[in-house]
């Protein structure tokens, strides 16, 4: 068995009284798509932060490729290929839709401000090649006509669509996608089921936080539910339709 | 012993007012969330109304203190109606803060242009004679300024902990969304405790007056001790604001006594810095208000302003143009007015990319150019030194100030920064107008050469006006290629969302303290020609003034837009000269078009014109 493209050990995380997060174990083999599902306040999002150091664990430790990110500050944990969204999409505005989708690859520009001061032809060079794929990128999400818009003009659905593919500039090994769905319709729902089955066949490992059933259920390899900061079952999307707790806690829902 | 005890109760005297005004800025921020930088205006515009009821009017001294106190809680009333409070719901928290930056010139303006640039004093209340208390004597006036203090504490106390009134102002504080939902009138809270601060300051400005020399722009040394205090003690904490208050006042008297008054604004940047490195927080620590997370977390973003391509090109290349035949449109007279503005500018770019890409503000831009200007005029004018090698050494040491500054505060959130920067200008004030015998004090440096490449001498407007052409074209042109690309990106990511940025893998201290850097050695270039083509430099030209006026230039050009703060410039530097008569309403005219630009027009002229010429393109 391979090393877990991401690990994390025994997370533990106290806000006060409330206890967000309770011994929280859990591997994400690499190349596959792992989706987090539980009730509002499970503690999906704080797992996040967690992960990318947002918030400081009380213990336990998180793994990346088998190395300990222990320490890392949240840009230092982004320069080892892990990038996440946010669940309220945290577009840059005052900023194009393509200048957003730049700040994506920050970490891939090679070329120094000194040189981009200078117009090097090395740094243009570099700007057009990052301004082709963004445009691609775009292109895939079905955002490309909205390029030179004000990104913080754009619907919700595409703001959030905007973050992956901004994310996705970052050439990421491992991606934390905060509740993509939210705010899209069906149609746009259908899209980022497709967009995300191409990212991970691109060979990106997925984490994603998700109310959409869906949708986790049509794409995610595996399936880890969550309730008031434990980890109450995991497993592929059909054993998880079958498992009788998880049933019980979205009584009244329909698992697909 | 004995003239120990007389520093120390100096101190607590002086300390005194400085509590004052923090209390008046805790009580802005805790109901608003806002920081007033006006606070220390008010003090000063109670003092001169004083002065005026008093001395001119002839009124007994209880009715003048009691009128003065009334007036200027009116005038605060009637600024906060019509500026702060219809702000706060629209603009963001930086803004904000640039908006009562202009207030603060605004105020100090008004009281330029009614009361004259001349010090002023007035009369103790109850006589010369000292008392003696405990074998200590004291200035019988330290018994008004330490009673008007525990007067203000206890009426806040009593008016924030025993009134319905306080309640709701509290109300306001904890959580504004709510206190609207359960019937509290918001603005008319926020209105409230705008007023009741102006109140507060002006009681502190009129019981202080007596024991120093105040004069038009007196406020803001208020207005930063007052900051100051309020970051030492705890911001949000009355009790904090109070303590840090004393601290700083005691600290500055004994600095006074047993350094070098010159130091004593040092004290305070240094006490500051040092609280801001091991204590960020403040000695005491306000219970934290839900208020200041949700407020950190409100992304401030401008209108998306591109001229981009051929359009792009083809402004540029007009502009160019317009550069270089300008010398030959214009009346002679006006060429050296036309060079002022652009060196002037070459600071104001600087300040751009500070505030305008990265979002942080900075209050002490002319402090750089005063590092700048004075170095390399002393340098070229006592030592022999080459102009260009003392421009550069200029550079060098601005550097380092800049650099040690944002050590010490880049890693926080909020206004930090700009307290500190106008900490450093107003430290960088007291150096260049003390240290005599190295700057030439307050009546300035003169006999500066002219600047110089090799033997070839810039000693004519035309010559000057071509090189900061040149050297405009080239610094435009290279923060031009540095913003499209990923620094300019980074910078604007930064400036909208902290959070997001440094999950994309942006070192975001790094950046800052990039722009910081930026900014700082073109403010220290700008300074330097500014001395030599001036064969003079005295400390108001490059002081704290000229730093409020450059973020006027700033704003009502345009921010965040490299070219448009030069029609800031022009209009701030052309429109005195043109109209001689009228310079003395200078600071005013930069205070009110700042407000107004901030309030009404966010783009500034040249975001404003390039948005609608690009919104028309679009059609």
């Amino acid at each position: 068995m391979s090393v877990p493209a991401l690990e994390a050990q025994a997370l533990c995380k106290s806000f006060g009284g409330v206890r967000a997060a309770v011994d929280v174990s859990f591997a994400v083999p690499a190349r596959t798509l792992t989706a987090i599902i539980g009730p509002n306040g499970a503690g999906k999002t704080t797992l996040f932060n967690l992960i990318t150091h947002l918030f400081a664990a009380d213990s336990g430790e998180v793994r990346f490729f088998g190395a300990s990110l222990a320490g890392l500050a949240p840009g230092e944990i982004a320069a080892r290929g892990l990038i996440r969204t946010f669940q309220s999409a945290r577009i840059f505005p005052g900023m194009t839709v393509l200048e957003n989708a730049l700040v994506g690859a920050h970490l891939q520009a090679r070329a120094p401000a000194l040189s981009q001061m200078l117009w090097l032809p090395s740094a243009r060079r570099e700007e057009r090649e990052l301004v082709a794929r963004a445009r691609s990128l775009l292109e895939m999400a079905g955002i490309s006509g909205h390029a030179r818009t004000a990104a913080n003009e754009l619907p919700i659905g595409a703001q959030k669509l905007l973050e992956i593919v901004r994310a996705l500039m970052a050439r990421p090994k491992v991606m934390l996608l905060d509740e993509p769905a939210a705010g899209l319709n069906d149609a746009e729902t259908g899209e980022l089921a497709a967009l995300l089955r191409a990212v991970r066949a691109s060979g990106v490992t997925v984490l994603v936080v998700e109310h959409n059933m869906s949708l986790v259920m049509g794409v995610a390899d595996q399936v880890i539910v969550l309730d008031a900061g434990s980890i109450v079952a995991s497993g592929t999307p059909a054993e998880i339709q079958r498992n009788p707790r998880v049933v019980e806690a979205y009584v009244g829902q329909d698992l697909l | 012993m004995e003239q120990a005890a007389q520093t120390i109760i100096g101190g607590i005297l002086q300390g005194s007012v400085f509590a004052i005004v923090a209390l008046g800025f805790t009580l802005v921020f805790r109901v608003t969330g806002a920081i007033n930088l006006s606070q220390g205006a008010f003090c000063i515009l109670g003092a001169f109304a004083m002065y005026s009821l008093e001395q001119t009017f002839g009124w007994p001294m209880a009715a003048a203190a009691a009128g003065a106190a009334l007036a200027t809680a009116v005038a605060g009333l009637a600024i906060g109606a019509s500026t702060f409070v219809p702000a706060l719901s629209r603009l963001p928290a930086s803004s904000m803060f640039i908006l009562t930056a202009g207030l603060l010139t605004f105020l100090e303006g008004l009281c330029l242009v009614v009361w004259g640039s001349e010090p002023y004093a007035l009369p103790p209340f109850s006589g010369e004679a000292p008392v003696t208390v405990l074998g200590v004597r004291l200035p019988t006036q330290g018994l008004w300024i330490v009673g008007a203090t525990l007067a203000i504490v206890a009426g806040i106390w009593w008016l924030l902990m025993r009134t319905t009134l306080g309640e709701a102002l509290r109300a306001c504080a904890e959580n504004p969304a709510a206190a609207r939902l359960m019937g509290i009138d918001v603005p008319r809270m926020t209105l409230f405790s705008f007023t009741l601060a102006a109140f507060i300051a002006a009681v502190g400005g009129i019981v202080v007056a007596p024991i120093l020399s105040f004069q038009f722009d007196t406020g803001r040394f208020f207005t930063i001790s007052g900051f100051s205090a309020v970051a030492i003690g705890g911001l949000g904490s009355f009790v904090g604001a109070a303590a840090g208050g004393e601290l700083l006042g005691v600290a500055e008297q004994l600095a006074a006594g047993y350094i070098s008054s010159l130091f004593a604004n040092g004290i305070a940047l240094g006490l500051l810095i040092l609280t801001l490195l091991v204590r960020p927080s403040g000695l005491f620590t306000a219970r934290r208000s839900r208020r200041e997370d949700v407020r950190d977390e409100h992304r401030i973003y401008h209108p998306v302003v591109r001229l981009q391509g051929a359009r792009g090109a083809a402004f540029g290349a007009a502009a160019v143009l317009l550069v270089l035949a300008l010398p030959w449109l214009v009346p002679e007279g006006l060429l050296s007015s036309l060079v002022i503005t652009g060196i002037l500018f070459i600071a104001v770019l600087g300040l751009d990319v500070l505030m305008g890409y990265a979002g942080q503000v900075s209050l002490g831009q002319a402090g750089f150019m005063a590092v700048g200007g004075y170095t390399a005029a002393i340098l070229a004018t006592n030592h022999g030194w080459s102009p260009l090698v003392g421009t550069a050494a200029g550079i060098v040491l601005s550097l380092a100030c800049a650099l040690g500054l944002s050590l010490a505060t880049m890693r926080l959130r909020g206004h930090y920064l700009a307290l500190a920067t106008l900490a450093f200008g107003l430290m960088v004030d007291s150096l260049t107008v003390g240290m005599t015998e190295t700057t030439g004090g307050p009546s300035g440096l003169v006999g500066i050469p002219s600047f110089a490449i090799g033997s070839f001498a810039f000693d004519t407007a035309l010559s000057m006006y071509y090189l900061v052409a040149a050297l405009l074209v080239l610094l435009v042109l290279a923060l031009l290629g540095a913003i499209r690309g990923s620094f300019g990106r980074a910078l604007q990511a930064v400036r909208t969302d902290q959070t997001a940025a440094a999950a994309l893998g942006v070192n975001v201290p790094r950046y800052k303290m990039a722009a910081f850097a930026i900014s700082a050695v073109l403010a220290s270039l700008s300074g330097s020609l500014y001395a030599f083509f001036f064969h003079f430099l005295s400390p108001e030209m490059v002081g704290t003034q000229r730093s409020l006026e450059m973020i006027a230039m700033l704003v009502v050009g345009g921010e965040g837009t490299l070219v448009g703060p030069v029609f800031g410039v022009a209009l701030l530097t052309l429109l005195p000269t043109a109209f001689q008569p009228l310079a003395i309403y200078k600071t005013l005219a930069a205070g009110l078009l700042l407000v107004l630009t901030v309030r009404y027009l966010p783009g500034g002229i040249f975001g404003t014109l390039a948005g609608a010429a690009a919104a028309r393109g679009a059609r």
